[in-house]
């Protein structure tokens, strides 16, 4: 009889505290837990490598945002692919529900995307003071005409990037990619943007007005690369692994990463191919019904004051939209060379070879997409 | 006029909520798969779809997949049947040389497989990685040369090539061939062995005649658990196959999960559970329903 | 002096016994990768390469946040789901074991099926149900998706347990007039516990690694396996490791103690 009051209890045991165990994270999941001063959390979903984080000793930009304005921020880093992203995002804003986030940076295109939709929130721009420190080249902008539902977060350069190590040489045109020597030791972004941008560009197109013909020939030569086993695998942000790793000894690849990763492996290299490198934006978005909206407004107006946005562009290396940057670096010996670096701030050399792609017309983005699909996923 | 609850409801009353479930959350969907198959959607990224009642999503299916399919079929077979070449010796040499130690060397069958199975497969790529330790030994032994000609090794490397997806696919469903064929190996009687040795006859012999018509039926049932979820596989293929190795499940995977494109991956699905149960109705028309319920 | 075929059978014997080793070995290969880089003074952000050893990152199991929660929401989601398997499965099974019900075939092949299709498969066409609904993925359409596939699993293991069950102590006590409910609670519930438990663990522990349909129906939820694969881009910290490593050792603790809790003199039927 003991043994079996022993097991009872056990049982009973389980179940009470097992159930209120389990409950605890899946409901706090659910529920963002209200943060201090009535303020809700803020939840911001964006790409790795892409904030300063905390360093031993010195407090990365969110903690900063934190300490300053007392808002919890939620700060994920979920973003590798913005198609997959999207999808994510899809479902519950076509069912008119809200998604978690507040803020998401989103490339320029899923931007637009997005507003043609009508699935984000304006910004609030009267609490965005900060706002007016937008570099003028991005001020009512292609994808955001009326300029109303976007505010940008850092531009960014495709172009190709490659361990000097294990290419034996320095490379600068998109033609290295598919040299005999480097035979399954290369790969492509699977965003077909970025990768069939920088190929029209070598084949001469001019993408601020794409069209499916546009893309034919730099479809055909990936279809025999990836068939003749030349192109090693298909990557989100995961190709700066295989780099670092040495499982590529090139690849399609964003500048500020390559200049991130070149601390961990200074054999790293990244070049804006003769021909032309794709210029992408990313933006801040609020989607609709977030409930954090005053909050997202804080933290765009902190990241737009120029030393913050110093802080960050410091660490990421992208091309930061923020009027005064250039300005904050000079101020200082530590970063002063920053300045100098034309991936950083392009100068008039540098500004003639980048091209951002202007958008499709939708039967043309259509069959863009089957087509890169088709050859990726099969 | 309310009738009481008699003892006789009460099966029926504990078997309702489970069939319950499975009809509405197993059946329900598989039917909408079906729907979906035969529907185009009315916008490009809304929710709603039309009935539509010609096959345009089947055809999109099978010049999209079509390849896939025969690959997919072809990598799990190879798969299955490495996996019982590997495994039956094991298991062969658990029944027969186990004794009392049979129960602990069959749970450390399924031990490493406490570890989830993205885990497993993330410390592959390790094992397998260019500068990992599989690499280094081929290098050392010079092997580098000669499995490269034979197609095992790509451009020098293991990492994201066929090989390395059929070695995680067998890896993985390892366990999946080798309990059913212990347990079918349990069930030979020892003495039976004994007696054909005694009558003269040789191992190989013994084994051909004996063994292999008892074993059968853990051999194909386990063959049969290994096969069709490998045929499904995405995990493998994403991490240690190269680009040309994707498999239905892949591209199922990429047209819900990227492409949004619903009506198609219902359709490709569809197809893919046609090819499945046309394989589960030639096993059971062999072999009933044996084998199925007890793994 | 011993004959030829002697000789050949020791030969067979020996290259069995080896061949064994090597699968084993191999089996093993990758939980040795795992554990033995936790011990990883990994410097660069992937913990792949060997850079030293340390006792560290097994005494901080938790000092990466996002980790963490996500460790914590699938051990959560995990026990959610089992819970509802169990309710689900516990009362199915035992009817169907007892009883002798129409259809019962029906249902027993209705409870296998969902281990028979690609799980892609299983994830796209509840996403495709969840959508009329007006599900969105993310904390409901996950609970659901997984009670769904583990209630296979979990019926499975009980069905496996409540095979050699004896329902003489059941009956008697039916004789005796006690009802179905009190019956079940004070006898057959104590001696199913280690079949429970044992179905609980594997039905947790299929939760837990989920990722194909994980990845469909998550929505912004992150769960364990989802942090892993998303990680995997970025970095592959040594608490991913140790992590793994806890969750095997616990499950491999209450199996053997499952096993040992063997009151009804039959052996437990393992998966």
């Amino acid at each position: 009889m003991k043994r079996l009051t022993r097991r009872r209890d056990v049982l009973r045991f389980l179940i009470t505290t097992g159930g209120t165990a389990a409950m605890a994270p899946v409901l706090s999941a659910c529920q963002p837990n209200k943060g201090k001063q009535n303020s809700v959390p803020l939840i911001i979903s964006n790409w790795p490598l892409f904030i300063d984080t905390d360093q031993p000793g010195v407090a990365g930009s969110v903690r900063r945002f934190e300490q300053a304005t007392g808002i919890d921020v939620i700060y994920r880093e979920d973003l590798n692919d913005p198609d997959s992203f999207f999808s994510r995002i899809r479902l519950p804003l076509a069912m008119g529900q809200p998604v978690e986030q507040d803020i998401l940076i989103v490339p320029n295109w899923l931007a637009s995307r997005l507003i043609r939709l009508n699935w984000l929130e304006p910004l609030p721009w009267a609490q965005i003071g900060n706002a007016s420190n937008l570099e003028d080249s991005l001020k009512k902008p292609l994808w955001d005409p009326k300029g109303l539902y976007s505010l940008p977060w850092m531009v960014g350069i495709t172009g190709i990037a490659y361990n000097i190590k294990s290419t034996g040489r320095e490379l600068n045109s998109v033609d290295d990619l598919f040299a005999k020597e480097l035979h399954g030791r290369v790969s492509f972004l699977s965003m077909w943007r970025d990768t069939l941008g920088l190929l029209m560009l070598a084949d001469g197109k001019n993408i601020t007005a794409p069209t499916y013909k546009d893309t034919i020939p730099a479809l055909q030569r990936l279809e025999q690369a990836k068939t003749s086993g030349q192109i090693r695998s298909f990557t989100g942000n995961d190709y700066q692994k295989d780099l670092l790793v040495g499982n590529l000894a090139a690849c399609v690849a964003w500048a500020g990463d390559v200049a991130q990763l070149m601390g961990e492996n200074p054999d790293l290299r990244f070049v804006v191919p003769k021909t032309g490198g794709v210029l992408t934006a990313d933006v801040m978005v609020i989607p609709r019904k977030a409930d954090g909206k005053r909050e997202a407004a804080q933290w765009m107006n902190y990241v737009y004051d120029p030393i913050n946005a110093a802080r960050i562009d410091a660490a990421t290396h992208f091309i930061s939209p923020v009027k005064g940057v250039k300005k904050v670096f000079a101020a200082s010996s530590s970063t002063a060379k920053l300045i100098e670096d034309p991936l950083m701030f392009p100068d008039k050399t540098m500004a003639n070879r980048l091209h951002m792609l202007g958008p499709f017309s939708d039967q043309d983005e259509i069959a863009v997409e089957r087509q890169f699909s088709k050859l990726i996923a099969s | 006029m309310k009738l009481p609850l008699t003892r006789r409801d009460l099966p029926l009353l504990l078997v309702a909520p489970g069939v319950a479930w499975l009809i509405f959350f197993f059946v329900l969907p598989l039917l909408e798969l079906l729907r979906q198959s035969w529907s185009q959607p009315t916008s490009r990224f809304g929710l709603t779809t039309t009935l539509s009642p010609n096959p345009d999503n089947y055809m999109d299916a099978f010049s999209l997949a079509a390849p896939l399919f025969a690959r997919s079929v072809g990598i799990a077979a190879l798969a299955t049947l490495v996996g019982l070449v590997v495994g039956f010796p094991l298991a062969w040499w658990i029944v027969r040389r186990g004794g009392r130690w049979k129960p602990l060397l069959t749970g450390l069958v399924v031990v490493p497989f406490f570890f989830s199975y993205l885990v497993r497969t993330i410390a592959w790529t390790t094992l397998l990685a260019d500068s990992g330790p599989l690499m280094q030994m081929v290098r050392v032994l010079s092997l580098g040369h000669l499995l490269n000609n034979l197609g095992l090794l790509q451009d020098g490397r293991l990492l994201n090539t066929t090989t390395a997806l059929v070695a995680g696919l067998t890896y993985n469903y390892l366990p999946f061939l080798i309990l059913p064929i212990i347990a079918s190996l349990g069930t030979i009687d020892p003495t039976l062995l004994e007696a054909a040795a005694d009558l003269g006859a040789h191992s190989p012999r013994i084994f051909l005649k004996v063994v292999f018509p008892l074993a059968l039926p853990g051999l194909i049932s386990g063959g049969l658990l290994t096969f069709i979820p490998a045929m499904g596989d995405v995990v493998n293929s994403q991490y240690l196959g190269g680009v040309n190795d994707r498999m239905i499940g892949n591209i199922i995977a990429d047209l819900v999960l990227i492409q949004q494109r619903f009506t198609t991956a219902a359709a490709i699905s569809m197809l893919l559970l046609l090819l499945i149960t046309f394989f589960l109705l030639m096993y059971m028309r062999r072999y009933g329903k044996t084998g199925l319920g007890a793994s | 002096m011993k004959s030829l075929a002697t000789k050949l059978r020791q030969l067979q014997g020996s290259i069995l016994t080896i061949w064994s080793l090597i699968v084993y070995g191999i089996l093993f290969a990758p939980v040795l990768v795992i554990v033995l880089f936790i011990f990883n003074a990994s410097k660069s952000r992937f913990n792949l390469i060997w850079d030293g050893f340390t006792f560290k990152n097994w005494l901080n199991p938790f000092a990466d946040p996002t980790l963490a929660q996500a460790f914590f929401t699938s051990l959560g989601l995990a026990l959610l789901a089992t819970l509802l398997c169990i309710l689900l499965a516990l009362p199915m099974t035992m009817a169907l074991e007892r009883f002798r019900i129409k259809g019962a075939s029906g249902m027993e092949l209705l409870l296998v099926l969902p281990l028979t299709m690609p799980e892609v498969v299983l994830g796209a066409s509840l996403l495709l149900l969840f959508v009329q609904m007006r599900i969105p993925p993310g904390p409901l359409a996950l609970v659901i998706s997984h009670t769904l596939f583990c209630l296979s699993y979990t019926a499975m293991a009980l069905k496996a347990r409540l095979g050699g069950h004896d329902w003489t102590l059941e009956e008697a006590a039916a004789d005796l007039g006690a009802s179905p409910l009190r019956t079940f609670m004070q006898i057959t519930l104590p001696r199913l516990a280690p079949g429970l438990l044992s179905a609980g663990l594997l039905s947790l522990s299929i939760s837990m690694d989920d990722y194909v349909v994980s990845s469909i129906t998550a929505g912004s939820v992150v769960t364990f396996p989802l942090r892993i694969a998303g990680a995997f881009q970025r970095e592959i910290s040594p608490q991913i490791h140790v992590l793994s490593t806890m969750v095997l050792l616990i499950s491999l603790v209450a199996l053997v103690l499952s096993c040992r809790e063997n009151d009804d003199g039959h052996q437990p039927n393992q998966n």
